[in-house]
C-alpha cells in the first residue's frame, strides 16, 4: 500500500489522459451497440426475419455456440470476482445449451458427408477427382452443334428428343455395342494332350477294376449296395427329380434332344450285360496305349464339321 | 377289366386363392389305350359330384409298358372362375375361347401403315395398292 501510494501517483498521472480517452471511447461503442440492438429489435418486430419455417441447423448451431460462449465468459467473469456459482442462473443456461448440442450432433454427423463435399467444391471451386457426380449424364454433349437452326425448328415444332437428334445430326451414326475383350487362345497342341490325359484318368480312376482294387486294400467294411451303373444311377436320380418337380408344379417340362439321348443309353446300359464283359480303359494310368475289345465301338475323334450356310438360324458374315 | 381312376392324395390342393382344387392323377388302364380326356373329367365330375364343364384335365403321360397314365386336374368353383383363371389354350380345348385369326404378317403390316399415319385417323385399311 504505501509503495502504491508513492508511486502511484505518478503512475496515475500519466495514466490519467489515457483513462479518459479509452472511457470517451467506451461510451461511443456503448452508444453504438444501443442503437444496434434497438434497429434489431425494430427489425424482428417488423418480422423481417420469418422464422415459421424453422431455423437451418447450422444457424442454429452458430447461435447456439455463440450463446455458451457469452454465459461462459459472464461465469468466469463472476468467479473471478470473487462470486459463488452455486445457483447461478448461467449455469443453467449453460446445461440447457450444451444438452441442445449434443442433441444436434447425430444429425450433424448425418449431415457431414454433404457439408465437406460443399466446402472443398467452394474452396477449390470444381468437384474433385472422385466424385461419382462427375458421371451423371450430359444430354446436351449428344446434340451435335452443327446447325442451330435446324434445332430451332424441331424446338418449335416440339418434336420428341429423338426425332430432333436424327435431323439435328448430319449423319446419323449406328450404335455399335462395343465387343468384349477378346482374349488370347493360348491353348497349344501339349496342352490340348495333356487336358485329354488327365480326364481319361479320372475316367480311369471310377472304373470298376480301380475300384475293386481300392475294395480289396482299404480297411473299411464291404459295402453290399444294389449298385447299378453310375451313369444309370445319375440318370435315375436326374428323372425323379424332374418327375418331382412336375408334379408339384403341375406343369409338363420338355425333353431336349439330349436328354432324350442320355435316357435312351441309360436304358440301354441297364438292360443289357454290358458290365459283366466289358472293362473300361484303364491306360490312362497304366500308360499303355489304349486298346479295345472287339465288339466295342471305336473311339471317335471329333472333327469340325463345318455349318453350311444357314440361312434361318443365326448371323450370316457377309464378305 | 376296369379303369381305375386315382388321385393322388399327397398333391391335392384347394386352391383358394384361383377358385379351385387341383391334382395329380394317376389312370390305370391295363390292357387299353389311354383314356381320352373326356373320359377322365367324366370319372373325376362323378367323383367330386360336379358337373364336367369345370374340370380341367391336362398333360397326361403314359408310362412306359402301358397301363398306367398321369396327369393333372383342376376343378373350379363355378364356369365363371374358370374362365376368368384357365389359361386360354385349355378354354379353348372345351370350346369357350376362339382365337382371333390375323396372321403374324398382316397384323405386323397393319402395324407399319399405322405407322405412317399420325392422330386419330379412322381406317389404316389393308391398302395394299399403296401408291
Amino acid at each position: 500500500l504505501l509503495a502504491r501510494g508513492k508511486g502511484g501517483d505518478e503512475v496515475l498521472e500519466s495514466d490519467l489522459p489515457r483513462a479518459v480517452a479509452l472511457l470517451k471511447n467506451l461510451q461511443e461503442q456503448v452508444m453504438a451497440v444501443t442503437a444496434q440492438i434497438q434497429a434489431l429489435t425494430k427489425k424482428v418486430q417488423a418480422r423481417t426475419y420469418p422464422t415459421e419455417k424453422g431455423l437451418s441447423l447450422l444457424e442454429v448451431k452458430d447461435q447456439l455456440l455463440l450463446m455458451y460462449l457469452m454465459d461462459l465468459s459472464h461465469l468466469i467473469l463472476d468467479k473471478a470476482s470473487g462470486g459463488s456459482l452455486q445457483g447461478h442462473a448461467a449455469v443453467l443456461r449453460l446445461v440447457e445449451i450444451r444438452t441442445v448440442l449434443e442433441k444436434i450432433r447425430p444429425l450433424d454427423q448425418k449431415l457431414k458427408y454433404q457439408i465437406d463435399k460443399l466446402v472443398k467444391t467452394a474452396v477449390t471451386g470444381s468437384l474433385s477427382e472422385n466424385d461419382p457426380l462427375r458421371f451423371k449424364p450430359h444430354p446436351s454433349n449428344m446434340m451435335s452443334k452443327l446447325s442451330s437452326e435446324d434445332e430451332e425448328d424441331e424446338a418449335e415444332e416440339g418434336q420428341s428428343g429423338a426425332a430432333g437428334k436424327k435431323s439435328a445430326n448430319g449423319a446419323v451414326k449406328k450404335y455399335v455395342p462395343p465387343r468384349l475383350v477378346p482374349v488370347h487362345y493360348d491353348e497349344t497342341e501339349a496342352e490340348r494332350e495333356k487336358k485329354r490325359l488327365e480326364r481319361a484318368k479320372r475316367r480311369a480312376l471310377s472304373s470298376s477294376v480301380i475300384r475293386e482294387l481300392k475294395e480289396q486294400y482299404s480297411d473299411a467294411p464291404e459295402e453290399i449296395r444294389d449298385a447299378r451303373h453310375p451313369h444309370v444311377t445319375r440318370q435315375s436320380q436326374e428323372d425323379q427329380h424332374r418327375i418331382n418337380y412336375e408334379e408339384s408344379m403341375m406343369v409338363r417340362l420338355s425333353v431336349s434332344k439330349r436328354e432324350k439321348g442320355r435316357r435312351k443309353r441309360a436304358n440301354v446300359m441297364s438292360s443289357q450285360l454290358h458290365s459283366l464283359t466289358h472293362f473300361s480303359d484303364i491306360s490312362a494310368l497304366t500308360g499303355e496305349t489304349p486298346h479295345l475289345d472287339e465288339d466295342q465301338n471305336p473311339i471317335k475323334k471329333r472333327k469340325k464339321i463345318p455349318k453350311k450356310g444357314r440361312k434361318k438360324k443365326g448371323f450370316r458374315r457377309r464378305r | 377289366y376296369r379303369d381305375v381312376l386315382t388321385v393322388i392324395f399327397s398333391y391335392f390342393k384347394a386352391f383358394r386363392l384361383l377358385q379351385r382344387k387341383q391334382m395329380v392323377i394317376d389312370v390305370l388302364h391295363p390292357g387299353k389305350a389311354t383314356v381320352p380326356k373326356t373320359e377322365t373329367r367324366e370319372k373325376l365330375a362323378k367323383t367330386y359330384k360336379n358337373t364336367p364343364d369345370v374340370i380341367f384335365v391336362f398333360g397326361f403321360r403314359t408310362h412306359f409298358g402301358g397301363g398306367k397314365t398321369t396327369g393333372f386336374g383342376m376343378i373350379y368353383d363355378s364356369l365363371d372362375y374358370a374362365k376368368k383363371n384357365e389359361p386360354k389354350h385349355r378354354l379353348a380345348r372345351h370350346g369357350l375361347y376362339e382365337k382371333t385369326k390375323t396372321s403374324r404378317k398382316q397384323r405386323e403390316e397393319r402395324k407399319n401403315r399405322m405407322k405412317k399415319v399420325r392422330g386419330a385417323k379412322a381406317n389404316v385399311g389393308a391398302g395394299q395398292k399403296e401408291e
